[in-house]
């Protein structure tokens, strides 16, 4: 056995570089979508629409209740054969890895920022939405400017915990053979050998973005104590 | 529309606000039955009564935020219903001011009180914010016009309300017992604050047990007990000789 060597992280780091950037850009395009639609699934249910919250809760129910790496499976290669059909003669149409990634992860956690949002708008007081009654505000208004910002007030902390799980699921693009973080150290570690040290790394790294990021939710909670935050 | 049409009738009527025959019920609980009141312009009005007697539920029906299963209002010479379509023209005419303040925590004093003359009068930032900040003088509470309600004590919360509900320029004010959550140190600020109001000539319908605000600023005191309206009358004669039992216990209730 070699001892531990470090050195070879000098020609690895712009690699590793890219595939961090990758996680990163996957994580905040996931966070974006998830939350846009997360917040109109939350407020499809709020609202009691017809027929479309129940399909709404049906698909938060189904994608909650299965692992993600099966969805990014489905994606990967039943979503080609769907549009086969669809647009084609029945050959498949690729959509590519990326694309996949994108979409999958930005589905798959609408559904948890959803049930997060869902509770928020639970959680506010009656007597806001009197007042915003009383102050003659349209629906809309009151939802952009009262509800919805004290929603995402108090839900912070727990919006933020999910992007740091969103964050460390990104490893799953693995399996579709693209190039984050992960996939970077062990692509590296295959032709160099040194397994222990790119694997020892990366840890490293995702430990430090992921408690950076538990630091802010720890400060946020202060700031925002979920139980009688504000009257 | 329906509004526009119906307000230079309703300029040159003495009354703001009429209720017939009005019914609410909550499940199998009927909260008001059979309620008439009218109220003239410029008129300051002290409903009073035991909890549960659908003083609170009378104004909320007012403002159409509790839905009415029976009789009519006619707010400003508009009538309430369920299928109106600009129950929000009524409702910025209407000022009300509630027991729990309900401020919005998330945006700071002045903000408050600029929201809904922007989104729903469309006042400019700045217009906004100069009527803000001339009504958060009204009250006496401009110096803090930046802070959130969180930093404010709940007479100053409740004065800000107060403000806030003034920056529609409402034709009428409801208030929902608006002492009753405040520590007593705190009450009297508020009072004042609804003395000078009424000084200044606004129609008012104030829930309240201040029986010293009544007789000050009240014309008349509606007295409600199981969800009717059991006496009216001015508060010296109201205060001085109850003609029902039900007043004269009630009285009796609260002088001690």
């Amino acid at each position: 056995m070699n001892s531990l060597d470090f050195s070879i992280l000098l020609q690895a780091w712009p690699y590793l570089w890219s595939g961090l950037l990758f996680s990163l850009a996957l994580t905040a395009a996931a966070f974006v979508i998830g939350m846009l639609l997360g917040t109109c699934f939350a407020l499809v249910q709020h609202f009691e629409v017809p027929v479309i919250a129940r399909i709404v809760r049906a698909y938060i129910a189904l994608i909650r209740s299965i692992p993600l790496i099966l969805v990014l499976f489905w994606f990967f290669f039943l979503v080609p054969i769907v549009l086969g059909h669809l647009y084609g003669n029945g050959r498949p149409i690729p959509i590519g890895a990326t694309w996949t990634a994108f979409i999958t992860f930005g589905l798959f956690e609408a559904a948890y920022y959803s049930e997060i949002i869902r509770v928020g708008l639970r959680a506010v007081n009656k007597g806001q939405f009197e007042a915003c009654q009383a102050l003659a505000l349209s629906t809309f208004d009151t939802y952009r400017c009262v509800i919805l910002p004290q929603v995402i007030r108090v839900a912070s902390p727990i919006i933020l915990s999910q992007t740091i799980i969103l964050f460390q699921d990104t490893s799953l693009v693995y399996v579709l053979s693209l190039t984050d973080l992960l996939g970077a150290a062990s692509k590296l570690a295959q032709l160099n050998g040194r397994l222990v040290e790119m694997y020892l790394v990366v840890a490293v790294v995702y430990l430090a973005i992921s408690s950076a990021a538990s630091q802010c939710v720890a400060s946020l909670r202060r700031r925002y104590p979920l139980t009688g935050a504000h009257k | 529309m329906q509004h526009e049409i119906a307000t230079p009738l309703a300029d040159r009527s003495p009354t703001i606000v009429v209720v017939e025959n009005l019914v609410k019920r909550f499940g199998g609980f009927t909260a008001l039955n059979d309620v008439n009141l009218t109220v003239a312009k410029r008129e300051k009005i002290v409903l009073c009564g035991p909890s549960g007697s659908g003083k609170s539920t009378l104004i909320r029906c007012i403002n159409h935020i509790e839905k009415h299963d029976g009789g009519r209002i006619v707010v400003d010479g508009v009538e309430l219903t369920d299928r109106m379509a600009d129950i929000n023209g009524v409702r910025s005419e209407v000022g009300m001011v509630f027991q729990s303040f309900n401020l919005f925590p998330h945006l700071s004093v002045v903000e408050n009180c600029m929201l809904a003359p922007m989104k729903v009068r469309g006042l400019s930032r700045p217009e906004a914010r100069e009527r803000a900040m001339d009504l958060l003088r009204k009250v006496r509470i401009h110096s803090q016009a930046d802070k959130y309600p969180a930093q404010l004590s709940g007479g100053q919360q409740q004065r800000v309300a107060i403000a806030r509900a003034l920056c529609m320029q409402p034709k009428i004010m409801l208030f929902d017992e608006p002492t009753s959550a405040l520590d007593p140190e705190m009450v009297k600020e508020v009072l004042d604050t609804m003395v000078q109001l009424a000084a200044e000539g606004m129609t008012m319908v104030c829930v309240t047990h201040e029986m010293g605000f009544a007789r000050e600023v009240a014309d008349r005191v509606v007295f409600m007990d199981q969800g009717s309206i059991v006496e009216e009358a001015d508060p010296e004669t109201f205060f001085r000789a109850p003609r029902t039992q039900r007043a004269k216990g009630f009285l009796n209730q609260i002088i001690h």
